[in-house]
């Protein structure tokens, strides 16, 4: 590993993190928004530094090029101006809540302390290395993995996709008007129904109780 | 290293199940959307996820079972144990289909989507119970989660469904993020996805012991919150109580029996070796105390609800814990004592299947447009006024308490002889089961109490019980086989003891 890439290593993680702080922490939604974007880029960032050449240049490009914008859009289109959410947490929640995090930060860094770190930032690819380090993580290579050797998770993820879809339009979509205006008839006729029926099941039940329960 | 997905026909058999559920759920989408009328929807869900179903049960006994196309055995595990996990999966969730035919259409919510939801879910809730890689663990648990979490807020316009869905989703999808990170530290402790790796990584001690326990805390907790184990249990009520009867139905039966296949494939596979299936240092004393307060819970919240629904819940968080004392019973060296509780929570998972079924589906048969059965009120009376639509709902509440001779008896029976034949250590968590199976007692009866023996107050509105052709074919056929398991188990505990000899 080279100074240079344990600097940017460094400065790309530090980037990663306050974003990250900054995304959950701020109240407007626009600077949220904009705080992503910088965590984002600070993710394909640390990608380069592995020489994950693809996976850095897709993060940008679907993740900061279309997944935020539509996120900006959306906030555009409800309004940046929202209103201060009131608080609705007391201060003994509130330090609970600071404590388990601290606890479980604490956990997280004695479980990772006896880690060494030699593969944060690789550095170039040495002469004796061959082909396969120059092509690693480059289109080829990462074809080669998505659709060869992964090619069942890949399709899997088809699904995956598909109940996504038909999950957000089961719970977005309410009936349309033709279809609620033919089951209205029908269910009138069917409410009036059940009422009469509700009515002699009542007179049932007021009958059996009257002759001792067993009816 | 290439794999290939080319092989001979025969060795695509093994899959059959899979890919039928997963066309099934492509054909629905397309009949839906070239089609009028939604009535024959659940028909064919149905039919799909029964023939799916029943292939998966004649794989179960080994029968044609040849080796999967080398491309697929990396990820997905296709012997007669994921076969017997897709049997009970698709009877799940064909069984709520068909409840869903009747309780959309009453209720006039039927779309078309909600099939498609099912049958999907299903599909990853298969995908989850054979998954042999931490990668496809990953995605069945999505696919399974994102239907369940849309069948959830499906009711539009209905606070509670919104409040449940909403819910459901942030603290899934939060556990979700628990198990990735967890999945993230077990690769870095070994330098494996795939479970085989990870289990011969662990049992050289070439592992980073930190990390891996951590990893291994984190993965586990993600996925008992899927059963909804005490302290991950939070949201179940609310779920179960804002979804439509037929989604909670599947969310019970469905979810729960994927999320324990999965939870006993990463242990036997991964986590098997002395020190991390230790009583003292590794999963089991987590999941032990896990047990013990999910089963004291479970029954005593149930126990003071009002709401039969959210009874329901409570006492399937109750089930969760019985079933992890099975779980837990893994600990133990001896292979005989592992086999007997691995088939244990197998036959309790399929008879807890179809009983959940039973009371579910009665409380939908029960109410109609005008008036939903929900609370114990609603049920006063229903009993006398109409017998055969309340007898289904005695036996499965006598099957979900653990009466003889039902199949709920038997499971119980089976989980909590393989706990005592593993020795002493697991004696109080029997002891904690059986008392707090007598409180469980208390609110099944309850409602056997007021099906029968009281009277509905003068001048409320009364649930009329629905006519639907749907849901007397799910009662008929639930019943019958709570019934069957409960009366000749052997054929049942034979399959789920074949399966449980060799793991796939």
């Amino acid at each position: 590993m080279t100074a240079g890439g344990e600097a940017l290593f460094a400065f790309c993680a530090l980037v990663a993190v306050l974003s990250a702080l900054g995304t959950v922490i701020v109240h407007s939604p626009i600077r949220a928004a904009m705080s992503l974007l910088a965590h984002i880029i600070a993710l394909s960032g640390l990608f380069l530094l592995l020489h994950a050449q693809l996976l850095a240049a897709l993060q940008m490009l679907v993740y900061a090029g279309a997944v935020v914008v539509l996120f900006v859009f959306v906030i555009m289109m409800i309004g940046p101006s929202v209103p201060e959410p009131p608080v609705l947490r007391g201060m003994v929640t509130k330090t609970a809540a600071i404590a388990i995090m601290v606890v479980l930060t604490a956990i997280l860094a004695f479980s990772l302390m006896p880690v060494h770190m030699p593969d944060i930032a690789l550095g170039p690819c040495l002469p004796g290395e061959g082909a396969e380090c120059d092509q690693f993580g480059g289109v080829g290579a990462f074809s080669q993995s998505l659709f060869l050797d992964g090619l069942v998770p890949f399709e899997l993820i088809s699904v995956l996709l598909t109940v996504a879809i038909v999950g957000a339009i089961a719970v977005a979509r309410g009936r349309s008007r033709e279809e609620v205006a033919a089951s209205q008839h029908k269910r009138d006729a069917q409410a009036k129904a059940a009422a009469e029926q509700g009515a002699r099941e009542q007179a049932m039940a007021a009958e059996v109780s009257a002759h001792g329960g067993h009816g | 290293m290439t794999a290939s997905l080319t092989g001979s026909m025969a060795s695509w058999v093994p899959l059959m199940p899979l890919l039928l559920v997963a066309i099934g759920g492509f054909a629905l989408l397309v009949v839906d959307a070239l089609s009028d009328e939604h009535a024959e929807l659940a028909t064919l869900s149905s039919v799909v996820l029964f023939c799916a179903g029943a292939l998966a049960a004649v794989l179960a006994t080994g029968k044609g079972l040849v080796p999967p196309p080398s491309g697929v055995a990396p990820y997905l595990a296709v012997g007669q144990m994921s076969q017997f996990w897709n049997a009970t999966i698709c009877c799940g969730a064909g069984l709520s289909a068909l409840l869903a035919g009747g309780y959309l259409h009453e209720h006039a919510l039927e779309r078309g989507e909600f099939y498609a939801l099912i049958v999907f879910s299903a599909f990853g809730a298969m995908v989850l119970a054979a998954a042999t890689d931490l990668l496809s663990i990953f995605i069945g648990l999505e696919t399974m989660s994102l239907g369940v979490y849309s069948m959830v807020a499906y009711r539009r316009g209905s606070p509670r469904a919104a409040e449940g869905g909403l819910k459901y989703f942030l603290l899934g999808s939060f556990a979700a993020a628990v198990l990735l990170f967890g999945s993230a530290l077990i690769y870095g402790a070994t330098g494996h996805t795939d479970l085989a790796g990870i289990g011969q990584s662990v049992r050289d001690g070439h592992a980073n012991l930190r990390l891996l326990i951590l990893g291994m805390l984190m993965l586990l907790s993600g996925l008992t919150f899927k059963v909804s184990a005490v302290p991950f249990h939070m949201w179940t009520p609310d779920a179960y109580e804002g979804a439509v009867t037929p989604a909670t139905t599947f969310m019970s039966v469905v979810v729960k029996t994927a999320a324990f296949a999965v939870l006993l494939r990463v242990i036997l596979t991964c986590f098997s070796d002395e020190l991390s299936a230790s009583l003292r240092t590794g999963w089991p004393g987590m999941l032990a105390p896990m047990a013990a307060a999910t089963m004291i819970l479970g029954n005593f919240a149930a126990a003071r609800q009002a709401n039969v629904k959210r009874m329901l819940a409570y006492s399937s968080i109750a089930h969760a814990g019985y079933i992890l004392v099975g779980v837990v019973t893994l600990y133990s060296g001896d292979e005989q004592v592992r086999q007997t509780a691995v088939s244990g929570v197998m036959f309790y998972l399929l008879a807890y299947t179809v009983s959940n079924v039973l009371a579910f589906g009665s409380l939908i048969a029960l109410g109609s447009y005008a008036k939903e059965a929900v609370s114990y009120e609603d049920l006063a009376g229903a009993g006398r006024r109409h017998p055969l639509a309340a007898l289904p709902f005695v036996l499965g509440v006598l099957s979900l308490m653990g009466f003889p001779p039902t199949a709920g008896f038997l499971g119980k029976w089976y989980v909590f002889s393989a706990a005592i034949a593993s020795g002493n250590d697991l004696l109080w968590l029997v002891i904690v089961g059986v008392l707090s199976s007598v409180v469980g007692a208390y609110y099944y009866l309850r409602v056997i109490v007021y099906l029968f023996m009281k009277s509905p107050e003068p001048g409320a509105a009364i649930a009329v019980p629905m006519r639907s052709g749907y849901v007397v074919l799910a009662l008929v056929l639930s019943g019958y086989f709570v019934l069957k398991m409960g009366v000749t188990p052997a054929p049942y505990i034979d399959l789920a003891l074949s399966a449980a000899s060799k793991l796939g």
